[in-house]
């Protein structure tokens, strides 16, 4: 932002972000347009040049005059009320993000019908209608949020949609994926996740395929949430994963999306109509049979186990209505068997916890493999006192999640338990597949 | 009036600008470590809409192959990372080349995506930023001003085209370069080299920038009062700058003649009413080994009729280049080899009277009229002679980009592309540049000081300058700085090491090893007049260490006994040791001796 001098000045001699202004500085004079600054020396005016370069020029010393004012951008019309096969909901993030040229800021703010002007090839896969739901970076998405979207979809689902598409920042998308696989129980339609790892702003953006791949993905005869985005670096095909499996393993690259201790459900190429199954997953439930499920606790804590954790911070959890601990290996947590001095265990502050009825759950923080708690000591003392996990292959997110929807489902401890290890969507393995990728 | 402008890219001797890789390129023939397929396609502009110009392009439906290699590429050049914060050695050199040229730099540099829609860069833009504007640079016809001096990256470098498919090499991507630009007002072709030649050597002379084939890159804006702006792109030779615009100059002043010729036989405005005819029957049974070829493969022969043009499409231009060749290079944007037309000689192409007839007709053609023929499968031949109508309709000298051809003529690329198309690059925020960043910019040795310390240094005015312009400058002063004579120096440089690799005998890397080569001779190791056959001998595979052996010099006790056995003859002494001998010593041998003989 200009700092609140500038901006008095601004208004006093009617000049406003974007109109085309006269700039005698000390060094030199410059016609262009007066650009936003949404960030760095408040200071230091934004000029756009004719050539179309943005320099920043201080505003000391400099005279500022009006040359000619903005035309203002033309307000776009209301969303078509047509209703295509499949509806594409928005949820912000970076496959919807782009600049704002008047302020310079990034908004997760690109509407579908703008997604779909921006793709006119959506049109050659499937009829689409669009809905905008949040605008928000994924961080921001929250419980609350995974019921919203929930109802959103049943209520597409209700009215007519053959699948559903889900624009979703990528950072907490494998949240949302599993939290809605267990909030929506006998799907008739697919439920299909995508975002960008690149920002739409860019031609190079791999929102184009994730999109495109996803709409042809919600046309399958699939009855399951799936997270649809790139399978390798190149823009050439998509997996799809299972939303309870799924989960991002890297900052940026476009394929950072694997399925876990699992295949994903098919690799996906739209242009060629490839819809190749990679493991079994359920068709499509028949019409009607879609049950809601959306109640759902957010006062559950998802804790990394790690050296020198303290027992203090463990008892502290004791706020919460579940605590799932990400353990190490097979599922361990300091426990201090042979009493070494400089161990300190928090064993008996989970017990503590368990026994005050907190459902402490187990998952592992190697992601990759299954947990197994009767291996060692350690892991036999906690399945002794009750914790929840044992034999699991499920992703600390998804555990997470899990016990979050199921604290809204059943308060009693032997409840959550017995919900907590069935497979209810996906989340659970019994077979450890041989490859890990 | 013909205005002259120039635009220099020039790379940077230091890492990447937007990550930390190496500004290494990988070697010529390395297969690459991953090779990876794109597709780009337009994005919304600030409206919300899309940009028509990117969406044609885009909409072709291209795929790019990038190469990328392990030692010269990370994610961030495969579009895999966002970029880094901008080197701080490049934008220091971009700031110190500022000064060098006068320039006023602004006070927060914004990095800008500039629209790229070829290919050449894997996000679809490239990153560049305005660091300086206002400069001048003296010439001998006066100042021209220099307006701007950005920091950009390089783009990638293209393997090849197949089909729809582009395939382009990642080493070279985000090199940094500057790119600088004068205002119109260089007078002459003659002018133009000199303005070129003294902004090169301005930038040599800091020692900062990167030296060798393809680091730097001249780009003449050429207007005519008649004519229209054209950017001429991808001269490697300075050289060539002028040929290149005399040639662009008789170019237009050459179209603007078939223009006016044209409008006399139309009696004013040119109209062409005309579409692609196929003549392949005209042609079924041709000997053209071209045509008859084609057509076995499935080609048909499509014909234009372009009214009144006889005698016209065959007029040259440039040298070696007619009015025909500028329909070619649109057509040849169909992706078709090139056109055949009628003002050339048919029995080129093994095309009988008979069939140049039969041509004639089917395509209905009158009096003074001409044809334009194109073999190529059906659509691909339709869109071509598209593109050399489009181009024959054209009662204008279009503003174009074209490319720079070995022969000093240039061939058409693209329209020159209207007001670039520059967003904020949203991952990189703006970079202050303080009073305390310019003042850590060392402004080294201007191009003046330079010439004459070189000058002091050499005693010699052609050697200061040969010196000056070399590609060892950076060596020289190296090898002076480190205590060697600088004249040795200068000869080792530009005379031995030419010669030797004139005889085939090249030294391979003189920056590596010259250093230890001056250090030894520093020492005594050897004599200067050694130096020659010491470096036939590392050419040819010894290590310096033994390369020296059998070098070492002969003096005191033992050159007193050969001046004796010799005669104390000076030439059949030295004639027999000359690569052995201190001839400062012998001399004094010598001098002892005539003085005994006095004695």
């Amino acid at each position: 932002m200009y700092s609140k001098q500038i901006l008095s000045l601004l208004k006093k001699k009617g000049i406003e972000i974007g109109d085309e202004v006269r700039l005698d500085s000390p060094k030199g004079a410059f016609i262009g347009l007066l650009m936003p600054r949404p960030e760095g020396a408040e200071g230091t005016f934004v000029i756009k040049l004719p050539n179309g370069y943005n320099l920043g020029i201080d505003a000391k010393g400099a005279e500022l005059s009006l040359v000619k004012k903005s035309q203002p951008a033309k307000p776009h019309g209301a969303e078509p009320k047509d209703r295509g096969e499949i509806a594409i909901i928005g949820c912000g993030g970076t496959i919807a993000s782009k600049v704002e040229y008047r302020t310079g800021a990034v908004y997760p703010a690109i509407s579908p019908r703008e997604m779909r002007n921006a793709f006119p090839d959506v049109d050659r896969i499937a009829t689409i209608h669009t809905r905008q739901l949040f605008e928000l970076f994924s961080e921001d998405m929250a419980a609350p949020h995974w019921a919203i979207l929930a109802k959103a979809i049943a209520e597409e689902v209700k009215d007519g949609a053959k699948g559903v598409v889900v624009m979703h920042g990528t950072d907490t998308m494998s949240y949302t994926s599993a939290a809605i696989s267990f909030m929506l129980q006998g799907l008739p339609v697919p439920v299909v996740l995508t975002g960008a790892q690149r920002s739409s702003d860019r031609p190079s953006s791999d929102n184009r395929l994730n999109l495109l791949n996803s709409v042809f993905a919600a046309k399958q005869d699939l009855g399951e949430v799936g997270v649809c985005m790139h399978a390798g670096p190149s823009d050439d095909i998509c997996h799809l994963h299972r939303g309870t499996r799924v989960r991002k393993m890297h900052s940026s690259r476009r394929d950072a999306f694997k399925s876990i201790n699992s295949p994903p459900i098919a690799v996906l190429d739209y242009r060629s109509s490839v819809f190749k199954p990679l493991t079994q997953y359920k068709k499509r439930s028949a019409p009607g049979s879609l049950r809601l499920e959306a109640k759902i606790s957010d006062n559950v804590a998802l804790i990394q186990v790690h050296p020198n954790i303290k027992p203090k911070f463990i008892a502290s959890l004791s706020s919460y209505d579940g605590v799932v601990l990400m353990a190490t290996g097979l599922g361990h947590i300091p426990t201090n068997p042979f009493n070494d001095k400089h161990a300190t265990q928090i064993f008996p502050a989970v017990s503590e916890l368990i026994e005050s009825g907190i459902p402490v759950v187990l998952a592992p923080q190697t992601i990759y493999g299954r947990l197994n708690l009767k291996v060692y000591t350690n892991g036999r003392l906690l399945l002794d006192a009750g914790v929840i996990g044992d034999g699991m292959d499920w992703t600390p997110e998804c555990a997470y999640v899990k016990l979050c929807w199921v604290l809204g489902q059943a308060k009693d401890m032997k409840k959550v338990k017995q919900l907590m290890e069935t497979d209810l969507a996906g989340e659970i393995g019994i077979r450890s597949p041989l490859e890990v990728d | 009036m013909v205005k002259i402008g120039l635009e220099i890219h020039q790379r940077l001797a230091c890492g990447k600008l937007f990550c930390a890789c190496p500004s290494d390129l990988a070697e010529p023939e390395a297969k690459p470590d991953l090779v990876i397929r794109r597709r780009l396609h337009p994005v919304l502009s600030e409206m919300g809409e899309i940009d028509e110009a990117s969406k044609a392009e885009f909409g072709k439906g291209r795929t790019f192959a990038y190469h990328a290699f392990r030692s010269s590429n990370c994610l961030v050049e495969i579009d895999e990372e966002p970029p880094h914060n901008i080197n701080p050695d490049a934008l220091a050199i971009a700031l110190e080349l500022a000064q060098h040229l006068d320039m006023k730099t602004v006070d927060e540099l914004h990095i800008m995506r500039k629209m790229v829609i070829d290919g050449s860069n894997t996000s679809g833009f490239q990153r560049t930023a305005i660091a300086a504007f206002d400069g001048r640079l003296e010439t001998s016809q006066g100042p021209i001003g220099i307006p701007l001096l950005a920091v950009e990256e390089e783009s990638a470098g293209i393997v090849g085209s197949e089909g729809s498919e582009s395939a382009y090499r990642l080493d070279r991507l985000g090199i940094p370069l500057v790119e600088i630009t004068t205002t119109p007002d260089i007078k002459s072709p003659e002018h133009l080299l000199e303005v070129a030649e003294k902004i090169g050597m301005l930038m040599r002379a800091t020692g900062k920038v990167a030296r060798g084939l393809g680091t730097i890159r001249q780009d003449v804006n050429i207007s005519t009062e008649r004519g229209a702006r054209v950017e001429i792109k991808g001269a490697q030779d300075l050289k060539m700058l002028p040929l290149l615009a005399q040639n662009e100059v008789k170019r237009q002043d050459g179209l603007i003649a078939i223009m006016d010729e044209l409008r006399t036989r139309f009696k004013g405005k040119v109209i062409l009413n005309c579409m692609p005819v196929d003549v392949t029957d005209a042609l079924a049974s041709t000997k053209s080994p071209l045509i008859s070829k084609g057509l076995a493969s499935g080609a048909s022969v499509f014909g234009l009729v372009l009214e009144k043009h006889a005698g016209l499409i065959g007029r040259e231009i440039q040298p070696g280049r007619r009015y025909g060749t500028e329909l070619s290079d649109y057509a040849k944007t169909a992706g078709v080899k090139g056109i055949i037309h009628s003002d050339e000689d048919m029995a080129k192409y093994s095309i009988t009277g008979e069939e140049a007839a039969a041509l004639r007709q089917s395509l209905g053609m009158k009096q003074g009229d001409a044809f334009v023929l194109v073999v190529a499968p059906a659509e691909q031949a339709k869109a071509a002679l598209a593109k050399a109508l489009e181009r024959a309709k054209m009662d204008f000298i279009p503003a174009e980009t074209r490319r720079a051809n070995q022969d000093g003529t240039t061939s058409y690329m693209r329209p020159l592309p209207g007001k670039a198309r520059l967003y904020p690059e949203t991952d990189v925020p703006p970079v202050r540049i303080t009073k305390e960043l310019l003042a850590s910019v060392s402004k080294g040795e201007g191009l003046e000081d330079k010439k004459a310390r070189l000058l002091k240094l050499l005693g010699n005015a052609e050697m200061a300058d040969r010196m000056l312009r070399s590609r060892n400058l950076a060596l020289f002063e190296g090898l002076v700085k480190d205590g060697a004579d600088p004249t040795l120096v200068a000869n080792t440089l530009e005379s031995t090491l030419v010669s030797l690799r004139r005889e085939g005998a090249e030294v391979r890397d003189p920056n590596a090893m010259l250093p230890g080569l001056f250090a030894l001779h520093a020492k005594g190791a050897f004599v200067k007049a050694a130096i020659p056959d010491i470096l036939r001998e590392i050419a040819g595979g010894k290590a310096l260490a033994d390369a020296v052996k059998d070098y070492s010099i002969i003096s005191g006790k033992e050159l007193e006994k050969i001046a004796k056995e010799l005669g104390f003859d000076m030439k059949a002494i030295m004639s027999k040791y000359r690569t052995r001998i201190d001839p400062k010593e012998l001399e004094s041998i010598l001098r002892k001796k005539k003085q005994e003989n006095k004695e």
